[in-house]
């Protein structure tokens, strides 16, 4: 079993960190913007949500991906993609590999500054979407994708 | 055909009578856009002048260069379409990824003699293509020409079934080779009282919404409405209703459930009106309709798995439908397909059978107890909430709310009691629904993806849900197998696994001949 590259971990605080910090400055508006009207229908003293909020978030983007990176792990093997993940709701994934529709590899800007990339796995099943591989070094994840690129090749029709 | 099929070949328009069925459809849009004006009482007069002028500026050409812009051609290899006013747009669909030509004509096409055509791909969840509107006669020479390409084409790669590209092979096929004759077998051919029967068995709370929104559209005068009541006979029944007002709003739902009811089932009189399913070659097609006369076509290689589906009612006088599950088709009925609206399961089982062999088990493994407790729990955290929200911001009395309690008690016992999974050598079955009971038959050479998951609450009960995700599964109502011991979970994945990679196993690929490169554990 293979874990993902440890500087996915910053990555996925940063993206923690950007949406916390937009969920934390609407809320921190509305509680500006209550308090001027004089008009805060919250059964709570001024500043409680966003203080909440910002807690919220700081608690969940020092947390959730540390926990995140623990619990994920892949393998590849011989005729299967295995993949366990999850921290609340922990999912083991079995994808055959001449079930593979295609695959790509993609990277964000956030990636791209830590040289990371994604293999995204692409089924005909109905939640196909959900089979990701973030976390990989590019060459890494070029070398997957031609490693499993090989296998639809043969039982292709 | 290839007389016919040359007649084809240059660019065609589209029936002459598109252009009056396009107009008499936009004038409902026209009276609607007038609907104020005219309840108003013409106080500003200009206003409709200025309809009918802008109608007749705008709308009515572009019904006519729509229709003079529009050309389709059926080429070798390819249907062509040019469409589009502003923007032109020419679109090509090869002939040998068209899935289904669905040919459907309703009301108006009907007197005209003129249908519409569905040309669907496997590529796109959407109809890839529609001709609106072509005479019948040329609508049947387009699927003819289509389907004969098709035959060709798959004798030409091998006899037999043409394969899918999603292990088509691999599914014996329950028919013989189909031979060039394709002779028609009829599966199914749904006599009247069946018609009928399903609209009064599929009561849908969707036609009580209807009848509720068109009250509301007409918006009654209570006035006029008790004028009319108090006529005649049934005057001292309206002045009982009036007197208590419980008895009128008990009345009043009453009234909307029989209309709807009765709408129910005038709607899938229309649509289930001489239902025939059967069988040609390796595709089932099913013809039905009364007043829009639907047909369409399913290959058996785009199949995925078979559903036996019944409501509470119509499970409790033993009748069920037969839905197919397949890929490419229709996103609208979530790749669910109706094969026969109402069947005894015998009978829904022999049709099922021959579109894909199974025995159906003898009995089903049930999932854990705890799954009780769980549901239980679970729905009434859930009321708890509701009425917590509803006592906050509606401030309702809500302690009645209470009594739904021992109704969560006897739906997760129920739940628990239709819960139950099975397989053999080759098929998985699933089966489960309080309200809407479902008994899925998956072929597990369809498996796509097989998940394990346990949410926290599960792990501290140990429990796990198994799911074999197969193409084109629903994704609200999908075959998971909730709250089973975390030890059988695990034999069961294994065991389902085993089974999906037997056929490909050694021994297997030097019988069949295809060559596998990788070596394999």
């Amino acid at each position: 079993m293979r874990l993902l590259e440890p500087a996915i971990k910053t990555v996925w605080t940063i993206k923690f960190a950007i949406v916390s910090a937009c969920i934390f400055t609407v809320v921190l508006g509305y509680e500006i913007y209550a308090y001027i009207g004089g008009s805060s229908d919250l059964p709570m003293p001024t500043g409680t949500l966003a203080a909440l909020t910002f807690l919220g978030g700081l608690l969940v983007t020092l947390t959730v991906p540390r926990l995140r990176y623990r619990y994920w792990r892949f393998d590849l093997r011989p005729e299967e993609l295995y993949i366990e993940r999850g921290i609340f709701n922990r999912v083991r994934t079995v994808v055959p590999l001449r079930r593979i529709q295609h695959l790509d590899v993609s990277q964000n800007i956030l990636e791209r500054e830590f040289e990371l990339s994604k293999l995204i796995v692409h089924t005909a099943g109905s939640r196909s979407s959900d089979v990701v591989l973030p976390g990989l070094r590019m060459e890494e994840a070029e070398r997957l994708r031609d490693d499993v690129k090989r296998y639809i090749l043969d039982d292709a029709v | 055909m290839t007389t016919d099929s040359a007649d084809m070949r240059g660019a065609q328009m589209l029936h002459p009578m598109t252009l009056i069925q396009r107009f008499l459809v936009s004038l409902p849009a026209f009276v609607l856009l007038l609907l104020p004006v005219i309840r108003s009482g013409g106080s500003a007069e200009f206003v409709p002048i200025l309809a009918v002028v802008l109608y007749g500026v705008l709308a009515l050409p572009l019904i006519f260069l729509r229709y003079f812009r529009f050309r389709y051609q059926i080429t070798e290899r390819e249907v062509l379409i040019h469409s589009g006013v502003l923007t032109r747009q020419h679109r090509s669909i090869p002939l040998e990824r068209i899935q289904n030509i669905e040919i459907e004509q309703s009301l108006l096409p009907r007197l005209f003699g003129t249908a519409k055509v569905k040309i669907e791909t496997a590529g796109s969840a959407q109809t890839e293509g529609v001709l609106e509107y072509v005479s019948l006669a040329t609508a049947r020479n387009i699927r003819e020409i289509v389907r004969t390409y098709q035959r060709q084409q798959s004798e030409r790669i091998e006899p037999g079934p043409a394969v899918g590209n999603l292990s088509g092979s691999e599914i014996p096929v329950a028919f013989a080779a189909a031979p060039a004759a394709d002779p028609r077998e009829v599966l199914l051919d749904l006599p009247l009282y069946r018609v009928l029967l399903v609209g009064m068995l599929r009561f849908s709370l969707l036609y009580i919404a209807l009848v509720f929104s068109a009250l509301q559209q007409l918006n009654p005068d209570p006035d006029e409405i008790e004028l009319w009541l108090t006529r005649g006979f049934l005057q001292p029944i309206a002045e009982f209703a009036i007197a208590s007002p419980w008895l009128l709003t008990a009345m009043a739902i009453g009234m909307a459930i029989l209309l709807s009811w009765v709408a129910g089932i005038l709607v899938s009189f229309n649509k289930y009106f001489n239902f025939t399913l059967w069988l040609e070659g390796n595709k089932l097609h099913k013809r039905s309709g009364f007043l829009t006369l639907s047909e369409g076509t399913i290959p058996l290689k785009r199949v995925q798995a078979l559903l036996f589906r019944a409501n509470a009612l119509m499970r409790h006088f033993r009748w069920y439908a037969l839905q197919l599950q397949t890929m490419g088709l229709e996103s609208a009925q979530k790749g669910e397909q109706l094969a026969a609206p109402l069947a005894r399961l015998t009978e829904a089982q022999a049709i099922g059978q021959r579109i894909y062999p199974f025995e159906m088990p003898a009995a089903f493994h049930p999932v854990s107890r705890l799954t009780i407790r769980r549901a239980i729990i679970r729905f009434t955290v859930l009321l708890g909430l509701g009425m917590a929200a509803l006592a906050y911001w509606a401030g309702v009395a809500v302690a009645w709310l209470l009594l739904l309690l021992p109704l969560i008690v006897v739906y997760a016992y129920m739940r628990y009691r239709n819960m139950g999974y099975a397989y053999d050598d080759t098929t998985l079955f699933v089966r489960k629904g309080v309200f809407i009971y479902t008994v899925w038959v998956i072929p597990i050479a369809r498996f796509q993806v097989l998940y394990t998951s346990s949410s926290f609450f599960q792990r501290r009960l140990g429990l796990q849900t198994v799911y074999a995700d197969t193409a084109g599964a629903g994704s609200v109502a999908s075959a998971e197998i909730f709250d089973l011991p975390a030890d059988e979970a695990g034999r069961l994945v294994d065991a389902l696994y085993a089974r999906f990679k037997a056929p490909f196993a050694p021994a297997a690929t030097d019988q069949a001949g295809e060559g596998d490169s990788l070596p394999r554990s």
